[in-house]
């Protein structure tokens, strides 16, 4: 009966503490757009700076950003300019981006290539040709897909050209792993599992923030469908009827803001719901702090690195019971409700 | 074999500030394959219109227009060659950039020391490569005039010569 480790960590091997390795990460999704693949990938070049290792990161151009920039700790990020196709992704060419690979490869005297995300063409393109020259390759899934629409069945079927052929894969909780063995015909044993991390030296509590006399419930996402911003809008005109002392934090941005605007004109809960709008992630902690309860209504979830910073802050947090949510806490710190709308 | 060589020339004249000449130069395999490939599209031009202006090898027709259109599509595609380029460094003068043609030619930019701010080495990257500049900032200009505007020379190489340029704008 095989365990949960793989059995072969073949290539980062027991001398790999000791040896300095130069990683290229590369990813469609990077900063300045924001979002949880891009912290992950920034904090885990941070972490392996830290450890006295070398990383480089490999990205689309965004607008005007457009070379070569270094960020904090020497993290060198380039930004090529390829043409922009669908959500923030490159054009796939199968081998137009190849030139460029390999000149950052060489340049740059990489050893290791860490792609990001299972959508991002760049990723793809960049394992190919990285392992098609010998290099080591390791790919790491942040998000749940689906088997069913148009996207997701070619989406899957670039992934098991790109997984046949890697070293090493991780995914992000024990859904995301079953989702991505299903979709990519990998072996299980093969597929690690490492959780997200918040630094909790960023979010911590703070006690005094918070009003005594009524309940603040938090909400901080991006306002699209797909994080559930359709269900907070049913959710939250019950909420404030049922009780009265219970009032609303929305921060974020995104095309479902006109529909919760549009429903705290129609029920006048402007004193009881304040929209913040786009909060920047160094602003985050200062407002979860103000709240009792944070609120996380996404309709799909690999795993939810907003719930972690909530409970960091001390929050309670409420949750709809998706993808890699339930494996985050044990009991006693969360609850989930299934939640059914009747229209 | 190395693509480019550079080479670096003092001039002694008693009385005036030594002169230094950065040179990069462009290794041609030989100057016979040189010429042949300059005089290639020529020759397939002139063969193919003069057999068909004067109907000399009414054989394959077809393929002497193909010829003759290759030729005028390498024609016009040919740019001069690079022999080489230099920056001269004259302190409290400025810097000349020459850029010497296969040709002959020479093209030649002074740009005077006051309006130099800095000399900078960045990277450039295009959607096919990534590669090391040297450029000059220069007062009430947004642009970069780039040293080596025709020849990518590698970075080992640029650096003397930034190295130079520092000292002859640091002491202004």
């Amino acid at each position: 009966m095989s365990t949960s480790l793989p059995l072969s960590s073949s290539s980062l091997s027991q001398n790999a503490s000791r040896q300095q390795h130069r990683v290229l990460m590369v990813s469609d999704f990077f900063y300045p757009n924001f979002g949880g693949v891009e912290n992950h990938i920034y904090y885990l070049s941070q972490c392996l700076l830290r450890r006295g290792h070398k990383v480089v990161v490999m990205t689309h151009a965004y607008g005007g950003r457009c070379g070569v920039r270094y960020m904090t700790n020497g993290l060198k990020v380039y930004y090529v300019p390829r043409l922009p196709f669908l959500m923030q992704n490159t054009l796939p060419t199968l081998y137009g981006t190849f030139p460029i690979i390999r000149n950052i490869l060489i340049r740059e005297g990489i050893t290791v290539v860490h792609g990001h995300q299972a959508f991002s063409t760049l990723c793809h393109e960049a394992l190919l040709h990285a392992r098609t020259m010998g290099y080591k390759v390791v790919f790491t899934d942040h998000s749940l897909y689906g088997f069913a629409d148009l996207g997701s069945i070619h989406m899957n079927k670039v992934l098991q050209f790109t997984l046949a052929d890697v070293h090493e894969t991780i995914c992000v909780s024990h859904t995301s792993k079953e989702n991505t063995v299903l979709r990519s015909g990998l072996p299980p044993q093969k597929v690690f599992v490492i959780p997200n991390a918040v630094d909790t030296a960023m979010f911590k509590p703070n006690p005094s923030a918070r009003p005594s006399d009524e309940v603040v419930i938090v909400v901080i996402s991006r306002l699209v469908y797909r994080k559930g911003a359709d269900l907070l809008v049913e959710v939250i005109p019950e909420i404030c009827r049922l009780f009265s002392n219970v009032r609303f934090l929305v921060g974020g941005d995104g095309p479902k803001r006109v529909r919760l605007e549009e429903m705290r004109e129609k029920h006048s809960l402007q004193e009881r719901v304040e929209m913040l709008g786009a909060v920047p992630h160094t602003q985050v902690q200062s407002v979860l702090v103000r709240g009792h309860i944070f609120l996380n209504s996404s309709l799909t979830e690999a795993f939810c690195i907003a719930i972690l910073e909530a409970a960091s802050c001390g929050l309670l947090t409420v949750s709809t019971r998706v993808g890699g949510v339930p494996e985050e806490f044990h009991m006693q710190w969360k609850i989930t409700l299934d939640v059914k709308l009747e229209k | 074999m190395e693509r480019y060589s550079y080479l670096c020339e003092q001039s002694d004249e008693r009385g005036f500030p030594t002169v230094n000449t950065h040179r990069v130069i462009v290794n041609r395999g030989s100057k016979l394959r040189a010429r042949i490939s300059y005089l290639l599209p020529l020759a397939l031009v002139l063969a193919p219109t003069y057999s068909l202006l004067f109907s000399a090898f009414p054989v394959a027709l077809g393929f002497q227009w193909l010829v003759l259109i290759c030729g005028l599509f390498l024609l016009v595609l040919q740019r001069n060659g690079v022999e080489e380029e230099a920056v001269v460094v004259m302190p409290t003068f400025g810097v000349q950039l020459e850029t010497t043609y296969f040709s002959g030619k020479v093209h030649r930019q002074f740009v005077p020391l006051k309006h130099i701010l800095a000399a900078v080495i960045n990277e450039a990257v295009t959607p096919t490569s990534c590669y090391y500049y040297l450029a000059l900032l220069v007062r009430d200009d947004s642009k970069l005039i780039l040293a080596f505007k025709e020849v990518r020379p590698p970075l080992h190489m640029l650096v003397p010569i930034w190295r130079a340029l520092r000292e002859a704008i640091g002491n202004k």
